[in-house]
Order: structure tokens, then sequence, then C-alpha cells
């Protein structure tokens, strides 16, 4: 059977046309799916007990590279916040007016507090701004490397602006 | 002659053949014009005869990644709306699209650094559990406390 088709090929017979699908009705594919080979390629690694090349500990960091991964660690912790706060929500007794003033009677100073204010403020400011940019990318705009920086060096500097506000209010 | 060459590269003999291709070598190839609009022909019939290829027509992971984009503009929007009207609508849409945008997000990064089919489902399903609880929490939160927008509006009064 191969050797048929590859017979015909060779003599430049179109093998698409619709009456040589005769030839391959009942081929099997032979391919995996890219999951099979991924899951295959892992448990070979993990099974011969592979040590990974330095990948991270090498490569010069750029901004990019930073920005990536700041957003995903933003992404983690503010779900991780959301649900700790959630938990909290079902585990604690008091209400939430409760515990406010919990903390407010722990006089704690106006810098501090507006410290507090910035530090959640900035993370949901620059995943949201980054978030944005990621929409950017995915309508297909921006990915020349200078309009990557210009863009990137926009999100960091209104996530900063933005944050310093939202804190001051 | 274009006709030929088009041929050729739907036929999938790779590159190579092409190049060797000249209008002095050609042989010719007696295919009638209309059959070159039906290249996807060949997939198709390969794909579709057995169902030894069940996912491979799915388009599961592709509007997987539709909704996410959706849900990220979706989330965009409620936050000048519980800016400017909150209320119960928006604390509980709002639950609803953090949950679930988190969900997703982690789900991403459990893919991308978890490995061996075994992990996989165990992080799937601990996600999962955490999600559920978060929901929970919120939409509790919501019911019998002062609700999402409010929380926020009495932590900044301070």
């Amino acid at each position: 059977m191969a050797l048929l088709l590859r017979t015909f090929a060779r003599q430049g017979v179109c093998l698409s046309k619709p009456q040589y699908s005769v030839l391959y009705r009942h081929a099997a594919p032979m391919g995996t799916t890219a999951k099979e080979e991924m899951n295959k390629f892992w448990a070979k690694n993990a099974r011969l007990n592979r040590p990974m090349s330095p990948h991270i500990t090498i490569y010069n960091w750029s901004v990019p590279m930073m920005m990536s991964i700041t957003h995903r660690g933003t992404g983690v912790g503010l779900s991780g916040a959301i649900s700790a706060f959630a938990v909290a929500a079902l585990v604690l007794p008091g209400s939430y007016p409760h515990y406010l003033d919990l903390i407010h009677s722990l006089s704690i100073g106006p810098y501090l507090i507006g410290l507090a204010k910035f530090g959640i403020a900035f993370p949901v400011s620059y995943h949201t701004y980054n978030g944005i940019r990621h929409l950017y990318w995915d309508i297909g705009k921006g990915f020349k490397i200078p309009e990557v920086y210009r863009t990137g060096y926009t999100v960091i500097g209104l996530s900063i602006i933005t944050s310093i506000a939202i804190a001051m209010l | 002659m274009a006709a030929l060459v088009r041929l050729s590269s739907v036929c999938r003999r790779g590159v190579k053949p092409l190049f060797y291709q000249s209008t002095l070598l050609a042989r010719p190839l007696a295919v009638p014009h209309k059959y070159q609009e039906q290249p996807q022909l060949l997939t198709a019939r390969i794909h579709s005869s057995q169902a030894l290829y069940a996912g491979a027509d799915s388009k599961a992971a592709s509007l997987h990644w539709t909704a996410e984009r959706v849900l990220s503009i979706l989330l965009l929007a409620m936050g000048p709306v519980a800016y400017f009207s909150p209320g119960p609508v928006i604390d509980y849409s709002l639950a609803a699209a953090l949950t679930l945008h988190g969900h997703w997000g982690i789900g991403q990064v459990l893919t991308d650094y978890v490995h061996g089919d075994a992990k996989i489902k165990l992080a799937n399903a601990g996600l999962f559990l955490l999600s559920t609880v978060t929901f929970a929490g919120l939409c509790y939160f919501n019911y019998n406390d002062v609700g999402i927008c409010k929380a926020v509006a009495l932590l900044w009064s301070k």
C-alpha cells in the first residue's frame, strides 16, 4: 500500500483528488496528539531522573520577562488573597465591620496605612493594566519589540501612578 | 502552470518537489481546475472515517481560550460599575467573575508547571475545591455581611 502510494506520488499523480481517497480510506493515522507527546516526554524525563538544564538561572533577564512573571505573580497572589478572604468569611465568627474596627483600634500611623493601601492597590492596578496589554496582544497587535517595550513601560508607569492615587483616596 | 504548482503544495509532498518543478520538467497533471478548490478533502476523509481520532476535531481548547478573554473583558467592565453603582447584583457578579477568572488563571499556571497524569489530576481537583470554597465564601459574605463593594469602600475609609 505504501509502495503503491509512493509510486503514484513519484509519477506526479495528485493523491488528494477525491477518486484516490479509496486508497487510504482505512489507513489509521500514525500521529499522536501534542498532549500525548508532551506526557511521554515528561514521563521519560522523570523515569530517567534527568536533570533540568539551567534556564532562568543563566538566561539574561529582560523587562518583558520580568513583567510577564510579575503578571503571573500578582495574579496568583490576588487569587490567593481572595480565597483567603472567602475562607475567613466562612470560618471567622465576627462580622466584617467588627474586624475592621479591630484593625482601626490598633492605631496604625497614616504612612503605614498609606503603604498598606499601596500594597493592595499596586497588584490590582498592575495586573489590570498588563491584562489589557495581554488582550491587545490577543487581537494580534503590538508584537514588534519596540512596541512590547513601549506598552510595557506604559503599564508600569500607569500602575505606579494609579496605585499612588488610589492609596491617597 | 500555477495550477500545477498549487496542486503540489496541496498534495503535501513537501517543498522540494516545488523547487524541481519548472515549466520544462513538468509532467502533465491531468487535473481539472475544479479540484483545486477542495484541498481540505484529504484531511476530512482521514479524520472523519473512524472514532480513532475522537479528539482531533474538538474545539474545546479553542473555545476555552475565547471564553477566558471574554470573561477578562467582562471583569474589566465590572470595575467601573462596582464603583459607580454598588449593590447586590454587582456583588454577586463580581464574586462569580473573580472566582472563575482566578480558577482559569491558576488552571493555566498548573498546566505550565505540573507534569504527570496523576499529579495533574490531583492539582486540578485541589484547585476545583479551592474555587468552590472561594465562591461559596464570597456569596456567604455577600448575603450575610456587607458585600464586596461595601467592604472595599469601608476598608478604604480607614
